[in-house]
């Protein structure tokens, strides 16, 4: 008997990703979307297509699914897991229906402290942190969208998650809490960080996708830069071994570059006031960095990237406004929550002007 | 810069400047009550404000609360009051802040309120919404009985006999709800209520200048607000704003406020 599982979140990881893992032969998906124009689409077509790239080309799976739901019409307790890929502001709202079931809760999302604080406002323990080690588009290029509209391309990754959901099987590697610590420090620091600091350098330049910027000499050396800081950064603070960790940032170098994937800048650079948190990829990164000696250079040309990020369509649109009006010393101080004191807050404004001088020859 | 990044701009220059002389007020003098006074820091920052609103917009009208109309009122100005709260300012009570709106007629469009004390900036624009500092704000629907609430009265000097009928509408508020506070910052209340610290927030007569930016605020974030400029020359607005239940529990109780 196929097990069944319930996908909150049709985007990037949950449509593209998530069928991967958990093949048609041994698991029957059923999805909930919140996005009405997606979830209608779902319902007419019943399925869709993804690809992974695998060593240079792609692979397809036409995915079956049982039903697409709005959020609330679902019954989660009829499911033997539940996976969500919905953001993490988002998965708040997903409290009330993790109180009601009993089966593993697994969260695809890009906060470690996620599982604790909802097992705190759920009163449940059956919720685990996943790390799927993958960049996964939520498009597709333009001749497989014309297949199908609701292509979507990733790469072949790995996924970690913590073995108290090991019931769940798929393919998925279910590691100890400690190993888990080390792949999300290193997913955090040396996939994340760089990742987000590609996209604003990419969005600054006016590009869509993440590869094109890529292409450019200048911002590949940043985000390399970015990297190997980071690389130094988690070597030290999570003992994590240097082969490793090389390992990981050459794969992660390759992955940002990867011409297949089409991975939509858009979607890379959204939300940057959560990715500028004191504990997260930008500042957090970079306040992690100076606490082991080693000084965040490429990694505050990132934050700089991020403080100029200017789209409209963005829930953080008004960062622009915040940027235009505030002087930097304000602006790090109100916005950012960094104290005068710190660090991080005088090496930001000593460089301030010479990074703006940098990003502008970039941009040109 | 947009008018809404002047203002921010203006109000976080002349709130930084109030911040500075915290707790080394050398003059206030009394305007029309015991409690409307003026220091010399209010002054300060309003010439903070109006220098940095003029420099991007040399010919614009403003008013002011220490300087009055800059020149004819021709329907569109900026509204500044450039410390709001001053008697807690004086006595190093941290509740105050920089209130800046923009008014086209008889409305603000754009509204910015900066505490630098706790380092809270406010912010909103006609149809865009309202935030604090960078996260959007949204007003939850409290009830009246749950929440805490505000009232700002009117100068002494304007109407004595309203001030009984001011006094008891405090005090059912205060009965019927988790308590009513006299703050002293109209502005400061309204975006407490665009945060959702407060549920209802009360005003009578109060200055323009000191409300503009807080309405706005509050109804960006999704309060239900009504306010009324009662006295177009003496710039007196009065208003109710509150989440939609405490709003009409206090519309059951009271009846119209204005």
């Amino acid at each position: 008997m196929k097990k069944k599982i319930l996908i909150y979140g049709a985007g990037a990881i949950g449509r593209g990703y998530v069928p991967w893992i958990f093949p048609s032969d041994s698991y029957e998906l059923t999805f909930v979307e919140s996005d009405k124009f997606l979830r209608e689409a779902l319902q007419v077509q019943k399925k869709f297509t993804t690809y992974i790239t695998r060593d240079g080309k792609y692979e397809k799976l036409v995915c079956s699914f049982q039903e697409c739901f709005d959020l609330g019409e679902e019954s989660p307790e009829l499911y033997d897991g539940i996976i969500t890929a919905v953001g993490p502001r988002q998965v708040y709202s997903l409290i009330e229906t993790f109180s009601k079931v009993d089966c593993p809760i697994i969260l695809f999302e890009n906060d470690s402290r996620l599982p604790s604080k909802l097992k705190t406002l759920t009163g449940k323990d059956n919720i685990y942190f996943g790390i799927p080690d993958v960049i996964t588009s939520n498009t597709a290029p333009v001749n497989m969208l014309k297949i199908d509209p609701l292509s979507i391309v990733t790469e072949d990754g790995v996924s970690f998650v913590e073995d108290g959901a090991s019931l769940l099987g798929g393919n998925i590697s279910y590691v100890s809490k400690e190993e888990m610590k080390k792949q999300w420090a290193a997913k955090l620091y040396i996939h994340n960080t760089p990742h987000c600091i590609a996209a604003y350098l990419g969005a600054m330049c006016g590009y869509q996708y993440l590869h094109e910027g890529m292409n450019r000499r200048l911002i590949y050396d940043i985000v390399e830069g970015a990297m190997k800081e980071m690389s130094q950064t988690v070597v030290k603070l999570f003992d994590l071994d240097q082969e490793f960790v090389d390992w990981y940032s050459a794969k992660e170098l390759a992955r940002f570059s990867n011409t297949l994937l089409c991975d939509p800048i858009l979607r890379v650079a959204r939300e940057p006031f959560r990715k500028l948190g004191l504990q997260d990829r930008l500042v957090g990164a970079s306040q992690l960095s100076l606490s082991t000696g080693v000084i965040p250079e490429k990694l505050i040309l990132g934050i700089m990237t991020a403080f100029m990020y200017d789209e409209s369509s963005d829930d953080d649109f008004n960062i622009r406004i915040l940027i235009n009006s505030l002087d930097p010393k304000d602006f790090l101080k109100i916005i950012i929550g960094l104290k005068s004191h710190e660090a991080l807050y005088k090496l930001i404004i000593k460089k301030w002007d010479n990074s703006i001088e940098i990003l502008g020859e970039i941009k040109k | 810069m947009t008018k809404l990044e002047v203002a921010i701009k203006a109000a976080v220059s002349s709130g930084n400047l109030l911040l500075n002389h915290y707790g080394a007020v050398k003059e206030v003098s009394g305007k029309e009550s015991l409690r409307d006074v003026v220091s010399n820091v209010d002054k300060l920052s309003e010439i903070k404000a109006i220098s940095i609103i003029e420099g991007s917009y040399p010919d614009c009208v403003i008013l002011s609360e220490e300087s009055g109309l800059n020149a004819p009122d021709s329907g569109e100005k900026w509204v500044i009051d450039a410390l709001d709260g001053t008697v807690n300012y004086i006595h190093n009570f941290p509740f105050y802040c920089v209130s800046i709106s923009y008014w086209i007629d008889d409305k603000p469009v754009i509204g910015v309120v900066y505490n630098p004390h706790s380092n809270e900036l406010y912010y909103a624009e006609k149809g865009v919404g309202a935030f604090l500092n960078q996260v959007r704000l949204s007003v939850k629907n409290c009830k009246l009985e749950n929440g805490l609430t505000a009232m700002a009265f009117s100068g002494k000097a304007y109407n004595p006999k309203m001030r009984t009928t001011e006094f008891k509408i405090f005090g059912r508020v205060n009965d019927l709800s988790q308590g009513c506070l006299r703050t002293g910052s109209a502005a400061m209340n309204l975006c407490y209520l665009a945060d959702g610290r407060f549920s209802l927030v009360l005003g009578k007569a109060n200055k323009a200048w000191d409300v503009g930016a807080g309405l706005l605020i509050a109804e960006e974030a999704g309060a239900i607000v009504d306010f009324k400029v009662i006295d177009k020359d003496k710039y007196l607005v009065s208003y109710v704003a509150g989440t939609y239940a405490s709003k009409e529990a206090i519309e059951a109780e009271l009846g119209t406020f204005f």
